[in-house]
């Protein structure tokens, strides 16, 4: 994880990443086999009698789909990718159930506890490609404990054990660890793609045992994973016969890599389209690679300072014209402004730039380049990039339509953050701009009317302001109207994070407004359980909602129960929701899995709350079909728990995880059930 | 109409051969066409088509559809010894096959499935096929009941687990 910065008190990590999961097309094997199968009301559509031809083929039953041999149903289903049609398809008949279930290729599995391992493996034995992700969003803001689960072992051991035509694996803030690689490796023998995104609990001998092994392996994608190094002999694991590679990123491996493997690696990769290095590639081995990869579509760079000889960059701008392809850029690392002219002549091909890495450069290197970048739709940078820098992209780059400026590592004198007048600028230049991550340190409600008014096409629009519950800077008000601006004029939105001062009045706005909102993230915002009410009863598509340092209570966890439901999780740290206001919800809602997370000692939790039960640190509610997680960690217990003082209610609550210590000091256990 | 001579020959030299339906209608075509039916390819090269190729489970009206396709797609190896049917352009049989397929009530849409199914012609099966996916696409299960006459025979325990499986752990 590159960016750190201060979010009150806790360190957060900025996100960047978008998981999306590729479907693959079966490649079938065309058969001859007549099934009559599906049952049906026969004659409902074009008569003909249902009866006729049993022995011929199939081909004779009436107009509607009646006596559709299996193979043709299945056939018409490899035109389905989509999940969604093809759960819809599993609900029509049994025996469409069936043949869906044995045919699915590709399995997203949105949260690792909404349903076992096992039963996936069960259900679509036949998977080609799974994407499982693990724990919450929050995880990225250093505010999900490290030991708190999402290990990928059930999965990858189910999968061994059931679905050995297993061929793309993607995960996302999971915990993989090393055996889990070795396993994956030694079981799947037509394995070919591994993504692994944010996740963490492995090293490098992990990677090494998959670079062994999977000889058909067409993509290896690290993303921001934090993986131990062993050192480089990994990278020198690819056999000889391994020349299938596509994609490989190993940007976020810190460790030194050989630079004689990598050569051979990629010369004998034909097929390479996206190439993203680490730190330690130096800009010599960088311009020897990119001659061997005339077809190149993305590169994340090596090492670009300037202790590289001049020659060096010579040779480098020399490759970089040769590779017609390239698209899209990244790395950047340690760039020094004088290096970045050796990539000009690369800029005017460009569509994707991520600059996100490069501290080192400021805002006159960054809009040197950027200036040049005029066919650029995504761009991601350091706020260092600065107002002015953000004119000029307004300015040139006219097709810009994701936008990402990320917090700096530090601040350095001379460098002037970010505010709304970049944004207004942006806005304005770049009419396709759909997708905003944009932290800055100031916003007024009048820039943001004028950016919903400038971009309606917004589907993701994410803004922290850097310090928490800060007012419009110019008038001082909350910035709820800004906020409703972008709600009400874009009426596309599925993503939104709002910041700053706020109250419930936003909420009441996007509730109004935001109907195709699917996940809302919030920070210090509202005043009371109404906002979140509004929230919970107006946005009938939200998924997922993720809430810390706002003041909302019981009330509002327990007003629209129901609503859990329909939704994939809700994240709740630092409210003002309590234990029992915790087990109310988990006795109303047996299938939903109600999680308590509390970092501190216990007996601290008795404190202040009027005699009440304590707050919770931190809440995780998702709905499941699995029940309670056999793998919480071990400081967590679920079980019969009984409220003190209130022998009345006993409460049944196996779908209550609440930790030991927080348990204890609220009341007394019965029939506790530790899991370790 | 249809050649007496099964093993009748064009001016082109093609070999010819007889195609017979359910209902005894009789289509000559070039061997080049024919044997895009993957069944029939095997007849020819197995040397049964002498006495034509009775097909009983393809009606004449769903017959003349895939004739008709198939002499569309026969390419320059159909068209050889054809003067009036020069190979098709590619916008022309993009043009052809979406008309062929959008036009189809679901009945016939069907019968014509299943005809290249049997007759084991892959593209047009393929495209058959697309076109009952995309009907299929953003509909809900009763809807696809209700559009391909199924009748559901989940108790309704059953299909609420499906419903909630799918719902919870498979959504995207």
């Amino acid at each position: 994880m590159q960016v750190w910065f201060r979010f009150g008190e806790v360190a957060i990590v900025a996100p960047r990443f978008g998981l999306v999961p590729i479907w693959s097309q079966p490649a079938r094997p065309w058969r001859r086999k007549q099934i009559l199968s599906c049952s049906s009301r026969g004659g409902g559509c074009g008569g003909g009698g249902e009866e006729e031809e049993e022995g011929g083929g199939g081909c004779g039953g009436g107009g509607a789909m009646t006596y559709f041999p299996e193979e043709v149903v299945e056939h018409i289903f490899s035109f389905l990718p989509a999940q969604r049609d093809r759960n819809t398809v599993s609900l029509v008949c049994k025996v469409w159930y069936e043949i869906e279930r044995l045919s699915r290729r590709g399995v997203f599995v949105g949260n690792c506890y909404a349903v076992r391992a096992g039963r996936v493996a069960a259900r679509f034995p036949n998977v080609r490609a799974l994407t499982v992700k693990g724990k919450p969003h929050f995880a990225d803001f250093n505010l999900v404990p490290p030991d708190w689960g999402g290990y990928a072992a059930p999965w990858i051991e189910a999968a061994a054990r059931g679905c050995h035509g297993l061929e793309e694996l993607r995960m996302k803030r999971m915990v993989v660890s090393d055996e889990s690689l070795e396993l994956l490796a030694r079981s799947f023998p037509r394995f070919r793609a591994l993504v692994l995104i944010s996740c963490e609990g492995f090293s490098t001998d992990g990677l090494a045992a998959v670079a062994s092994h999977c000889k058909l392996l067409r993509e290896l994608d690290l993303q921001e994973n934090e993986v131990e190094d062993r050192g480089p002999r990994w990278l020198s694991c690819f056999p000889d016969s391994c020349t299938s590679l596509v994609s490989l990123n190993f940007a976020c491996i810190k460790g030194e890599v050989n630079a004689g493997s990598l050569e051979r690696l990629v010369s004998r990769s034909p097929n390479l389209r996206s190439l993203r290095l680490n730190r330690s590639v130096s800009v010599d081995t960088l311009a020897k690679i990119l001659l061997r990869t005339p077809n190149l579509e993305d590169l994340g760079t090596g090492n670009l300072t300037d202790d590289f000889q001049t020659e060096s960059y010579f040779k480098l701008t020399s490759a970089l014209e040769k590779c017609k392809m390239l698209r899209s850029l990244s790395g950047f690392w340690d760039a020094s402004p004088v290096c970045l002219s050796f990539i000009y002549p690369l800029c005017a091909q460009l569509t994707g730039l991520n600059l996100s890495y490069a501290p080192t450069l400021d805002a006159s290197d960054l809009t040197k380049m950027i200036s040049r970048c005029v066919k650029l739709q995504r761009l991601w940078v350091l706020d260092c990039i600065s107002d002015k820098g953000l004119q000029v992209v307004a300015s040139s780059c006219k097709d810009l339509q994701e936008l990402r400026v990320f917090p700096s590592d530090f601040y350095v004198a001379g460098y002037s953050a970010v505010t709304e007048e970049g944004l207004v600028a942006v806005s304005l230049g770049c009419p396709k701009l759909n997708s905003l991550l944009y932290f800055c340190h100031q916003m007024t409600n009048a820039a943001l009317v004028t950016v919903a008014k400038n971009c309606p096409n917004f589907t993701r629009f994410r803004l922290c302001i850097l310090e928490p519950g800060k007012p419009d800077v110019v008038t001082s008000q909350p910035l709820d109207e800004g906020f409703g601006a972008i709600v009400r004029e874009c009426k596309g939105l599925q993503r939104l994070s709002i910041s700053g001062l706020l109250t419930d009045k936003v909420f009441m706005y996007i509730g109004k407004y935001a109907k195709q909102l699917e996940m809302l993230s919030i920070a210090f915002a509202g005043d009371s359980d109404k906002g979140m009410m509004h929230v919970m009863n107006g946005c009938k598509n939200l998924r997922k909602l993720e809430i810390r340092d706002s003041p909302f209570g019981d009330a509002a966890l327990l007003g629209n129960f129901a609503r859990y439901e329909t939704m994939r999780s809700l994240w709740m740290s630092s409210c003002n929701v309590t234990l029992k206001g915790c087990q109310v919800l988990a006795s109303k809602m047996p299938m939903l899995n109600v999680e308590v997370i509390n970092e501190r000692d216990g007996s601290n939790e008795m404190e202040e709350n009027h005699g009440d039960l304590p707050k919770v640190e931190k809440l995780y509610v998702y709905r499941t079909t699995a029940g309670a997680r056999d793998d919480a960690p071990n400081f967590m217990v679920g079980g019969i728990w009984e409220e003190a003082g209130a022998a009345a209610t006993v409460a049944v609550a196996d779908n209550l995880l609440i930790p030991i210590a927080t348990a204890v000091a609220a009341g007394r256990l019965d029939g506790l059930i530790v899991i370790n | 109409m249809a050649a007496a001579a099964a093993e009748a020959t064009t001016d082109g030299g093609g070999k010819m051969i007889i195609l017979i339906s359910a209902d005894g209608k009789r289509f000559e075509v070039t061997e080049a066409v024919a044997s895009q039916s993957q069944l029939i390819s095997n007849m020819i090269e197995d040397d049964c088509t002498e006495n034509g190729v009775r097909l009983p489970n393809v009606d004449g009206d769903i017959l003349t559809m895939v004739v008709d396709y198939c002499n569309m797609h026969a390419g320059d190896a159909a068209a050889a010894g054809d003067t009036m049917k020069a190979s098709s352009t590619e916008e022309e049989l993009k043009k052809f096959d979406a008309e062929l397929v959008q036009a189809l009530e679901n009945p016939v849409l069907f019968k014509l499935i299943l005809a290249a199914n049997f007759l084991n012609i892959k593209s047009l099966l393929d495209m058959t096929c697309q076109r009952v996916a995309d009907m299929m696409s953003g509909k809900t299960p009763e809807q696809m009941r209700e559009t391909f006459s199924i009748e559901n025979d989940f108790t309704p325990e059953e299909e609420a687990a499906i419903r909630q499986e799918n719902a919870w752990a498979f959504d995207d």
